[in-house]
């Protein structure tokens, strides 16, 4: 397995997180999308740390492992916050605030 | 192969401690607020949640207020790098860090009643505030892109909750869901071009990734989507106009106080640590006036268009707005653009940088004076927060008026106020590097501005009162607009210090 490969399997991971935050109504899954893009990174720093015997990206997983953690915590919280007054987690559903 | 890091660069020397104090003093007041969050007495609820936000608050201006006079304390001394290159302390951070805990202080002040009236008073909101205001100083100070990626994130976590903290408004929780996905989603962006970065270039380090780009000035296509993914990730924080779309919807839902702290704090943050690393890659850490600075010519052509679309985008939609809380958005849309002039035509002039801080403390002083007047004159719920619930304020409350017409002159750039000077350095030193169109569009872009500015003022004094505005202004509210009023008008009418300063820091940096 060459750097090459990992690579190319992040990009797809990420790009298929994009597309999901872009087009799914979801909210949830929208999270879960997120959480996709940012393993992508993730995979795509320790492959090239492997690949630089370097251990700065190795370690800086570790971070984004923390921050994606405490990222979902406040989402879901915000989610549920909302599914308590508008009674429903999709997009289509957020209007109040457009002109 | 390339560095290790050396366990005798991670001991802190005392000096390098005394550096950090600032840092350890926010997170030990943001901890000490969380645990003033959980104080019993009485047996009755409603003193126990009193004597709570009471103390959260008085623990969160205490932690500000030490942290602003270590900061002053170590201001002077000359800069250190900590944490094996990780971390910088110099006179850029300081001033910044200064700006920050003002700010947040300020905002706390102004936010107590604020809550209070709104119902919504829980203590969590300082320590909330506290966080974040830590991520905006590590942000300012990050010379790594993962320092800068985790500050990001601690800055951006702690305003996703405030943003929803009125929980049982749908409208402040849609803001909130809607920042949250579009900030976390805009922040792994960020995170895959700093990986892609890491990837080219082997190292996270800004100076080293400077270096780098230097020697290596092949087109690799991964260097190159990583480079335009992490300036995604800023032009979104900074709110410029291909990604300014959820600004004014979040400023709209979030309450007043909290709509205050993002625009003044996050987007000074952004802008610091935008200016950092933007200047780090760049002209190789040469910030005052460096005579080398040669922008990448694509970077150039990119900014130029979305300094001037942002300009005129955020003022000309601000024509339109009936709320006030939009139109401040918009205006602070446009607000970006004028900075963004100053960042790119900072390389080539004499002024060098600073009129770019120079710009954003002035933005952050005038930000904060208007929004705290917006947030004390709305009704229950952010209702009335219209141009039109303006009207004969002028006779009824003729000082807030006063102080409410000097932050809109301000922002309009006129004369004796913070507003023009920051303006004047930025147009000025644009055509010093010869943007001389990029300088006359954008003096015509603030020209349109000045309408809707005005507008207000307009209502004010010229218009009859429609109705009873029973502003209540709690003391210490009333001494963050004094604040805020002395500041745009001190700096206005004598620049030179705060020139100075941030002349000083930009060469610092």
């Amino acid at each position: 397995m060459t750097t090459q490969n990992f690579i190319f399997f992040s990009m797809c991971l990420f790009f298929i997180g994009l597309f999901g935050v872009v087009v799914r109504r979801n909210i949830v899954i929208i999270l879960m999308s997120i959480e996709l893009m940012l393993n992508a990174a993730n995979i795509a720093l320790v492959a090239y740390g492997r690949e630089l015997e370097h251990m700065g990206g190795q370690m800086a997983v570790f971070f984004v492992i923390t921050v994606a953690a405490a990222e979902s915590a406040v989402g879901l919280g915000l989610v549920i916050a909302l599914f308590r007054n508008l009674k429903s987690v999709s997009t289509e559903d957020i209007e109040l605030l457009k002109r | 192969m390339s560095e290790l890091i050396k366990p005798q660069n991670l001991v802190l020397s005392t000096e390098q401690l005394a550096m950090l104090m600032p840092y350890l003093i926010v997170a030990a007041g943001a901890m000490l607020t969380l645990l003033a969050g959980v104080i019993r007495g009485s047996s009755d609820p409603e003193a126990n949640r009193r004597k709570r936000n009471l103390a959260a608050v008085l623990v969160g201006i205490a932690t500000v207020t030490a942290g602003l006079l270590y900061t002053a304390k170590i201001w002077g001394e000359p800069g250190a790098v900590l944490f094996n290159g990780m971390l910088a302390a110099d006179y850029y951070t300081g001033l910044m860090n200064a700006v920050f805990l003002a700010a947040t202080g300020l905002v706390m002040l102004s936010s107590y009643s604020y809550l209070e009236k709104e119902r919504i008073h829980h203590a969590e909101y300082y320590s909330l505030a506290l966080f974040s205001c830590l991520g905006m100083m590590l942000m300012a100070s990050a010379l790594d892109l993962i320092v800068l990626f985790v500050a990001l994130e601690m800055m951006s976590l702690g305003v996703y909750v405030m943003v929803g903290f009125r929980r049982a408004d749908v409208r402040s929780n849609e803001a909130a869901v809607k920042y949250f996905i579009l900030g976390s989603a805009v922040s792994a962006i960020f995170l895959y071009g700093v990986a892609l970065l890491y990837g080219a270039t082997g190292s996270m380090n800004i100076a080293q990734l400077a270096t780098s780009l230097k020697s290596d000035p092949t087109g690799n296509p991964l260097l190159a989507l990583g480079a335009v993914l992490v300036t995604v990730g800023f032009l979104f924080k900074i709110a410029s106009v291909p990604f300014h779309m959820w600004m004014p919807d979040v400023y709209e839902g979030a309450p007043t106080s909290v709509t205050n702290f993002m625009t003044t704090g996050l987007k000074a943050a952004a802008f610091a640590a935008f200016l950092r690393v933007f200047i780090g890659l760049n002209s190789g850490g040469q910030g005052g006036g460096g005579t080398e600075g040669g922008l990448d010519a694509s970077l150039h052509d990119v900014l130029w268009v979305v300094a001037l679309v942002t300009m005129f985008i955020g003022n000309v939609i601000a024509l339109t707005q009936k709320n006030i809380k939009r139109m401040l958005a918009y205006s602070s849309i446009a607000h970006s653009g004028y900075i963004l002039v100053g960042l790119i035509s900072g390389g080539k002039s004499e002024y060098g940088y600073s009129s770019v801080i120079l710009y954003l403390i002035a933005y952050v002083v005038m930000n904060l004076g208007a929004f705290a007047i917006v947030a004390h004159l709305s009704e229950r719920g952010d209702r009335r927060c219209d141009v039109e619930d303006y009207a004969g304020l002028g006779y009824r409350h003729p000082w807030l008026s006063f102080a409410m017409a000097v932050f809109m002159f301000s922002m309009a750039g006129v004369p004796p106020t913070v507003g023009f000077a920051g303006k004047y350095l930025i147009f000025s030193s644009a055509v010093q590097a010869g943007e001389i169109w990029l300088a006359v569009l954008g003096v015509l872009c603030s020209a349109i501005g000045a309408y809707y500015y005005l507008r207000v003022i307009v209502f004010m004094y010229m218009r009859e009162p429609a109705r009873a505005i029973a502003a209540k202004f709690a003391p210490a509210a009333a001494l963050v607009v004094l604040v805020a009023t002395a500041g745009t008008l001190q700096f206005g009418v004598f620049p030179s210090m705060l020139i100075h300063a941030a002349k000083k820091a930009a060469m610092n940096i």
